[in-house]
């Protein structure tokens, strides 16, 4: 049973680490795209800065939210899954 | 022609002051609307995980509108090294605030999920709504 649960909490925290590592990887690429587009945009036209950071602002919280999602999933899985409980219960039994 | 493209650059300028507008005000808006509900519908972990989500995710927004203009409005514009540093300290925040929060079970991760939509929601309601004009303008 033991040696279930513990198998049960490696795949957690693997599943929270590459899950977290895709996220990451994935909102970091779409954050660079957009950045480096409105600072061209800006750089061809600066008048349009106004116009390009509302835009830049609205899509970079949307990524930016994407990411805290799969931290926050992340964290469940590690800590707060509905079976942590009794996983932790059980190695304190066992210890 | 002339008068028609400048009338159109104006209404674009126009909608981008709008939706932030409708955005940063929608935020507060919904964020006491979702906390009046939980508080008065859901347990308090419920409802403490949509207040910390939601209220983390708005002041989130505002510091990240906050450091963009400083960062991409002439004349004065701010280093690029704060700029980042700001970025990542703030993200760095967020994240330890939400590890507390989960780690030690202050708060209903379903509630704190509630809660960080907040800014997402209202983005979308701030799509469709332009959605909704530009169909009814374009009706008219």
């Amino acid at each position: 049973m033991e040696a279930q649960a513990l198998q049960f909490f490696i795949a957690c925290v693997t599943a929270a680490g590459f899950g977290i590592a895709i996220a990451a990887f994935g909102c970091g690429i779409g954050q660079g795209i957009g950045l480096r587009s409105a600072v061209e945009g800006i750089a061809r036209n600066p008048e349009s800065s106004g116009k390009v950071t509302v835009t830049l602002l609205i899509g970079l919280a949307m990524i930016e939210s994407l990411c805290i999602y799969a931290l926050v999933v992340a964290l469940i899985l590690i800590y707060a899954h509905p079976q942590a409980g009794a996983i932790a219960g059980l190695f304190a039994h066992g210890g | 022609m002339a008068k028609v493209a400048l009338h159109r650059k104006a209404a674009r300028v126009d909608m981008q002051q709008r939706i932030l507008y409708f955005v940063t005000r929608t935020n507060w808006v919904l964020f006491c609307l979702v906390s009046l509900l939980g508080l008065w519908l859901a347990p308090p972990k419920f409802a403490f995980g949509i207040i910390c989500g939601g209220l983390l995710v708005t002041v989130n927004f505002h510091l990240l509108a906050k450091t963009l203009k400083n960062a991409l409005t002439p004349p004065h514009l701010s280093s690029h090294n704060v700029v980042i540093a700001k970025y990542y300290l703030r993200f760095m925040i967020s994240g330890v605030i939400l590890l507390l929060l989960i780690k030690y079970h202050v708060v209903n991760p379903l509630g704190l999920f509630i809660g960080l939509s907040v800014v997402v929601a209202s983005i979308m309601l701030a799509t469709a709504r332009e959605l909704k004009i530009l169909f009814c303008k374009e009706a008219v």
